[in-house]
């Protein structure tokens, strides 16, 4: 055992918080009445039974280094919504418009799930809002009125949510 | 008693004719022991498709919206009485129910079909192997089939 650890044990058992400590000024005050130079010459001094705290330390270091554990991922993508889900937008079978914005200006028919992009649930009920508009005469049955062409496309044929064979 | 919403479709009226033609619906609503919640005016506007009520044919119409509470019984003779009416064209009774909240699963839906639950479901299916048992025909008859 060196006069080093006998030092850093001396330094943390007065003061274990602070980590910077000269070395050089706690000796002078173990060893007053050896010179600086002297300390050097480990040969000449006797060995100092000490009681180690290194594995005290050791293990505080230890749990200092580990891996912090429970860390989300942080290049994990945003979870996609749909469009009526995202903002909460409440089918109605009297609101013509809003379920004309999921039919075809071409045909009149619905668009499937691909080109909507909407989740099944929400799927299945406009699907259904859509006959009763239908039964009760909000919602004409094989055309979309000209009228709400020029309104903002929810679905683009052209670029659907997955492929499909059409 | 479940709240219920009727959708009006009525043809064009005069306005007192009109308003007597609803007073008449509004009864027969409470007649059938139902409480009148709500009456909307939608307005007069030209029908989607021609519609035939009555042996006449109507292209405008005036829609109106009421909302009742009613037994669930009196639906059925609510829309046999309507049918009668033949100052409707058109009517619709809904029930109003609140939407069932449910999270968005478009991310588990637009996954590989490797990845998708229902897919994995379906594998594991068709992994069981159903044994087909032997049907014993014991009884096949209900009657003692041997003469004492």
């Amino acid at each position: 055992m060196t006069y080093d650890t006998v030092a850093d044990e001396y330094a943390r058992e007065i003061q274990p918080e602070n980590k910077i400590i000269n070395k050089m000024a706690l000796m002078q005050k173990i060893l007053p009445c050896f010179h600086i130079s002297s300390l050097y010459r480990t040969s000449m001094f006797p060995l100092l039974t000490v009681r180690h705290f290194t594995n005290f330390n050791a293990s505080l270091q230890q749990e200092d280094d580990q891996p912090a554990q429970n860390l989300s991922n942080p290049y994990q993508k945003e979870k996609r919504c749909c469009i009526l889900c995202k903002y909460d937008v409440n089918v109605d079978y009297k609101n013509a418009r809003l379920l004309s914005q999921f039919l075809s200006p071409f045909t009149g028919k619905v668009y499937e799930r691909n080109i909507t992009g909407l989740c099944k649930s929400k799927q299945k009920i406009v699907e259904s809002e859509i006959i009763k508009a239908q039964n009760a005469g909000y919602l004409a049955i094989m055309l979309k009125k000209v009228e709400y062409f020029k309104d903002p496309k929810l679905c683009d044929p052209d670029r659907p949510v997955r492929p499909h064979r059409y | 008693m479940p709240s219920y919403e009727l959708s009006l479709m009525l043809r064009v009226l005069s306005k007192p004719e009109l308003v007597s033609s609803l007073k008449r619906s509004a009864e027969t609503i409470v007649q059938q022991g139902g409480v009148l919640r709500q009456f909307i005016s939608i307005g007069t506007k030209p029908l989607p498709f021609k519609i035939r009520a009555h042996t006449q044919w109507h292209r405008e119409g005036t829609y109106f919206l009421m909302k009742f509470d009613a037994p669930s019984s009196a639906v059925e003779n609510l829309n046999d009485e309507f049918k009668r009416d033949i100052d409707l064209i058109r009517t619709h009774v809904v029930k109003c129910e609140e939407p069932v909240k449910q999270e968005c699963t478009l991310e588990e839906e637009l996954k590989s079909p490797a990845y998708r639950k229902d897919v994995q479901q379906l594998v594991e299916e068709s992994r069981k192997t159903v044994r087909k048992q032997f049907k014993q025909n014991s009884p096949g008859f209900d009657y003692y089939p041997f003469q004492k």
